[in-house]
């Protein structure tokens, strides 16, 4: 697990990022905004997961390129004619608006991706289990749940295929029956290791007394601050979103609201609050050098 | 103080004439030990889950349980819940969350425990159980060894001062199972805990309780010290004798008078006296069963394989032919590949390099399912997945429509009487049955099977043995996967060692586990000493007799 100084910090720190982040990433159109959230996503998710990220950015890319490249060919509206395809106009707004659009996309996929690797389902049942014990209860239940489900459906499957049932067989209708077959096995199954795990529950006193929480911390003052510098820095750029400092219009005239007076320092505290999690991380990474060279 | 009390319990099932638990009276002290044994059905769950209220099945019930003089249905449900741990059978069902430290927690949480006791107990409890190096781990990542001493810490983190286990190990492999019971052993010793335990392993238990108790259809039928329940069983002639170690087996067999022998150590002394140097007759005719000149069923030439790009191989260059006609084992140790050897020959993983031919025909040219058609089969490893039907009616006629067909598998699998169950409502032998009918209506000639004994006691383990015979005897080939030596020692023609993803040795079990001296049976470690190549407890007596007529 990795542990920088963001992941570290109480879980409705990392939480609120998270929610401001894919938020504002879904919901801003605006070129600098786009290309920002695209640039933050990708260096927070390389920093988190080292070499292995390169893939990803990779197909993530191509996907950005063809949803670029592509727009233009469906979407024929906007001045600027730069050629024809296929008796079409492929115009220059309509290409910006597919960049614009596979921007958010990408930068949105990237946030759930750092998402998964820092908030943790522990993390989670932390921060809502006090609200709603019951809930996130279930939620961790349900998170243990799903991949026994697949690796019982993968041993169902293989069991039936030794025997000669199974997906190998040919037709359309064939493969719904057995596809129907071995859900309806998963069922019996399911039902069954449930009535077990309800007796294991109740055997620990499930339900005895007001549940108490292992995990849960209160906050310090350093999340205190964190939190805070957060929501100071969403407050900026939704106080520009709100003037209209972040509009964009695409067609057929691009229009976006120019980088002038009160516009800047909201798109500054829009880069701030994306990179944040990068600085505690580079920071970290920079003190542990120091700490390593004068050992 | 925990004295458990139980005053002629009687307890029926709804719907059902006979009653499970027949005036059943047993009391148990402050930090004794005690094994239950009984054959599956015998009613021993029912009884374990009357120690736990919440846990109790409905129906109806008289008789009293008392605890430390209370009605333990009195009990205030908090009580119940941190007094009394019980841990069940299956590791995987039991645990309720995903990561291994919520898991400790779940029940002091459930209790209401403030967290900074919580947090010192289950510090304490991971500390004691060796957990701490996973600690933070996803439940998903454990072994099935882990996943049982998870469930042991978290029941323990409670601070119970009774724990009841239901055969606790039955899912696991032997060393597994040999940490756990261990571990139990020590709880018990240590912290003076009240260890109520059901288990088919009385090899392990034996030794280490203060007292066995054992079941036959819901009636006590013997309660007494370790020692003497051997006798007990004996002149009884009581099926559960055939569960007991091999040194009291051996010992009754040969009419063995006085003390008797728990354990290996105590085997090997007894054998010592009773046997003096030189031994007349050291070892049994070795059996000529296979020549390696039969035509092989199954023949696999240097295979390779690994699960993902970037894992290590699991198959390195396996090598093996498997005559036609033969019982062969493969014993090995957990995570060596077994199973997926045999999940190779049937496909489902395909070697990148090498060659696995059944029937002399390399089995990418059996196409369009022919290779499962009258030709191979495999039973896996859990029986429950071959179920989808809502009776085992129902999941024979998937295979076949031919009741005659039917009738007959079920006749040879001995399940004719359970064909209106619902799969899931029989017992784990019961189920290893009905699957292996299942298995059978596509009529192989090589039959593959995966740990077919793996959480069924000795007596359906003879019954399973019956089956397999009779198949041999029709001249199919069986090739068995399995860690139960004994099993292996008992039945099979053939035994090969895998390990470290290859196929070492083959040979007869005589020579095979005469020849090892750790990966052998117990028997066997009784008596290396005095005899060469006794294997089974059936091996000692017969040698011993041997000796003693030669004497006379």
């Amino acid at each position: 697990m990795r542990r920088d100084r963001f992941s570290a910090a109480h879980p409705a720190v990392s939480f609120l990022f998270f929610v401001g982040a894919i938020l504002l990433s879904g919901l801003i159109q605006h070129p600098a905004y786009v290309l920002a959230g695209m640039l933050c996503s990708g260096l927070y998710y390389c920093l988190l997961n080292g070499r292995k990220s390169w893939k990803r950015i990779f197909w993530l890319f191509l996907l950005f390129l063809l949803l670029s490249l592509g727009n233009p060919l469906l979407n024929h509206q906007g001045n600027t004619a730069l050629g024809h395809i296929f008796g079409n106009p492929y115009t220059l707004e309509s290409l910006l608006y597919g960049a614009s659009l596979a921007g958010v996309l990408v930068s949105v996929l990237l946030w759930a991706g750092c998402y998964n690797t820092v908030m943790t389902s522990d993390k989670f049942t932390m921060l809502f289990g006090n609200l709603v014990p019951a809930l996130s209860l279930l939620l961790v239940m349900v998170l243990r749940l799903i991949p026994g489900y697949f690796r019982k459906m993968r041993q169902i499957t293989g069991s039936r295929e030794s025997i000669g049932k199974g997906s190998r067989t040919d037709t359309y209708a064939h493969r719904l029956t057995e596809g129907a077959t071995v859900l309806s096995a998963m069922t019996s199954w399911a039902l069954e290791s449930g009535v077990t795990t309800a007796d294991s529950m109740r055997g620990r006193g499930y339900g005895t007394a007001r549940r108490t929480d292992f995990q849960h911390r209160g906050l310090r003052s350093w999340d205190w601050a964190l939190l805070l510098f957060e929501l100071i820095l969403l407050l900026g750029v939704a106080t520009t979103m709100a003037r209209g400092g972040t509009a964009a219009v695409f067609t057929p005239e691009a229009n976006y609201a120019p980088m002038t007076g009160w516009n800047v320092p909201g798109f500054a505290a829009y880069v701030l609050f994306l990179l944040l999690p990068s600085v505690l991380t580079v920071q970290e990474m920079i003190q542990w050098q120091i700490s390593r060279s004068r050992i | 103080m925990a004295n458990i009390q139980i005053e002629n319990l009687t307890f029926t099932y709804p719907g059902r004439e006979r009653p499970a638990l027949k005036g059943v009276s047993l009391s148990i002290r402050q930090g004794e030990y005690v094994a239950l044994c009984g054959r599956s059905g015998s009613g021993k769950t029912t009884l374990l889950r009357h120690l736990k209220p919440v846990l109790a099945p409905h129906g109806k019930a008289s008789g009293t349980v008392t605890l430390d003089g209370t009605d333990i249905g009195d009990l205030p449900q908090r009580d119940q819940a941190a007094r009394i741990g019980y841990v069940m059978q299956n590791p995987d069902d039991q645990i309720v969350t995903d990561k291994v430290w919520h898991e400790l927690a779940f029940g002091l949480e459930s209790l209401g425990c403030p967290q900074k006791t919580m947090r010192a107990r289950v510090a304490e409890m991971a500390c004691y159980f060796g957990i701490q190096d996973w600690f933070h781990r996803d439940v998903a990542e454990l072994s099935g060894g882990q996943k049982q001493l998870l469930n042991l810490a978290s029941v323990m983190a409670m601070q119970p001062e009774i724990l009841i286990l239901d055969e606790p190990t039955s899912q696991l492999d032997p060393i597994a199972a040999s940490d756990f019971l261990n571990t139990v052993r020590k709880i018990n010793l240590e912290l003076g805990t009240t260890v109520l335990i059901s288990e088919h392993r009385l090899e392990e238990i034996l030794p280490a309780a203060d007292r066995a108790v054992v079941m036959e259809q819901g009636e006590l039928v013997a309660d007494a010290a370790p020692r003497d329940i051997g006798r007990i069983l004996f002149e009884q002639n009581h099926p559960m004798f055939a569960a007991m170690p091999a040194s009291v087996r051996t010992f009754f067999a040969v009419g063995g008078v006085g003390e008797c022998p728990l354990t290996v150590r105590e085997g090997r002394q007894w054998l010592e006296s009773a046997i003096p140097e030189p031994v007349r007759v050291p070892e049994l005719p070795g059996k000529v069963t296979f020549t390696g000149e039969e035509p092989a069923a199954l023949t696999i030439r240097e295979a390779w394989f690994r699960y993902e790009k970037d894992t290590p191989d699991i198959l390195r260059g396996v090598d093996v032919s498997i005559p036609e006609g033969s019982f062969f084992a493969i014993v090995g140790g957990n995570g060596a590949g077994k199973s997926t050897l045999l999940k190779s020959v049937c496909g489902i993983c395909r070697p990148y390099r090498g060659k696995i031919s059944v029937f002399g025909k390399n089995v990418e040219k059996y196409k369009n399912g022919s290779l499962f058609d009258h030709c191979l089969a495999m039973l896996p490893q859990d029986p429950k997945c071959l179920f989808v039907g809502k009776t085992l009616r129902a999941d024979l006629e998937e295979m076949t429509k031919d009741p005659e067909k039917i009738a007959q598998a079920a006749e040879l699998c001995q399940v004719t009487h359970l064909l209106d169950s619902h799969p899931y409502d029989l017992s784990g032998g019961e189920q290893q049955r009905g699957a292996l009918a299942k298995v059978l209506l596509t009529e192989p000639k090589l039959l593959l099977l995966d740990e077919p004994t793996k959480g069924i006691d000795s007596f359906f383990k003879d019954k399973l043995a019956g089956v397999l015979a009779q198949l041999r005897f029709r001249g199919v080939t069986i090739v068995m996967v399995s860690h139960d030596v004994e099993f292996c020692a008992k039945y099979a023609d053939l035994v090969g060692m895998f390990f470290d993803g290859q196929m070492l040795t083959t040979d007869t079990p005589r020579s095979f586990f005469g020849g090892n001296s750790f990966y052998t049976t117990t028997a066997n470690r009784m008596s290396r000493h005095r005899f060469r190549n006794a294997v089974t407890a059936e091996d000692v007596a017969e040698l011993f007799q041997k000796n003693q007529e030669e004497k006379a």
